[in-house]
């Protein structure tokens, strides 16, 4: 990899990575808060003059489990590659300025994103398997929960950003 | 699985690992014990290597800083360990006769993560201060 720092700085390397962490981590958070609308809320009648929320929660849920897994690997594996940056560069200069909350609420996202991680062979099973009515339940409130365990990573991970990002 | 009447979909072939409630009884023991073992490996500093981000260097379970060589990592030694874990528990959760795996609650999937919440909250105990 170092043949492309002779092109860009190392500050710039480790930021394209991280956006290319956060932009995975958008297209996942939208995936699974349209699966998790669905589950909750599901549309008993297809209809194509629904309006934008009737169409938000309208979409066939099955589709989107396989991406949803992709990308939870991918961005997890953005998130892992960029942290080791982050413990040196961000991580100290935090502890140093005693924004200790801050920190315990990224630690807490990273214990939340890996045991979401080890959901997803289930999470996978289960949506593979959207007609068996007996995986209903389950279904519904395990991708509840890896949409709020999303949501939760995305907005610590904006926080911690804005508290100090790459570069900064 | 709790599902004793559960049958391949019909949108899933009979030769994929979405038909089989062997892989099915496999996840689930999978998701359940990599929760559980990522939160006993936290609390009881047990990673399976330690990485030493300033020096590059990784060295086999726990290892504590290096003077002057930065901090060291515990993160992934625990992933590692975790999910080896959950791997093994899995695979043997698919081997037993399947009347015995289905009898797994699935709510334990989503229930277990929820209760360890607490724990990993209070295991972060540290930087909860006013």
């Amino acid at each position: 990899m170092d043949f492309i720092l002779d092109y860009i700085t190392v500050t710039t390397f480790w930021t394209i990575l991280f956006i290319v962490h956060a932009l995975l981590a958008v297209a996942l958070i939208g995936a699974l808060t349209h699966q998790a609308v669905a589950v909750l809320a599901p549309v008993r009648q297809a209809t194509a003059a629904g309006g934008f929320v009737t169409r938000f929660r309208s979409v066939s849920g099955p589709g989107y489990a396989t991406a949803v897994c992709v990308l939870w690997v991918l961005t997890f594996i953005f998130g892992g590659w960029i942290y080791t940056k982050y413990r040196i560069y961000v991580r100290i200069p935090i502890e140093q300025q005693g924004f200790w909350k801050t920190q315990g609420i990224f630690e807490l996202k990273e214990h939340l994103a890996t045991i979401g991680l080890g959901l997803l062979p289930l999470y996978w099973y289960l949506w593979k398997n959207a007609r068996e009515t007996a995986y209903d339940s389950v279904r519904k409130w395990l991708t509840v929960l890896l949409a709020v365990i999303c949501w939760y990573a995305f907005l610590v991970g904006h926080i911690l950003n804005n508290v100090r990002g790459f570069g900064s | 699985m709790s599902t004793a009447t559960a049958s391949p979909s019909a949108a899933a072939p009979k030769a994929s690992l979405a038909a089989s409630t062997r892989f099915g009884t496999f996840a689930l023991v999978f998701g359940i014990s990599v929760a559980i073992l990522y939160v006993i490996c936290d609390m009881s500093a047990l990673p399976m290597f330690t990485y030493h981000p300033g020096t590059d260097r990784l060295e086999w379970g726990y290892a504590p800083a290096r003077r002057d060589e930065g901090p060291a990592m515990y993160w992934y030694g625990w992933i590692a360990a975790s999910i080896l874990g959950g791997f093994v528990l899995g695979l043997a959760a698919a081997m037993l006769p399947e009347k015995i795996g289905r009898r797994i609650p699935l709510a334990l999937s989503w229930i277990v993560p929820i209760a360890l919440l607490p724990v990993l909250i209070y295991s972060l105990k540290f930087y909860w201060r006013w």
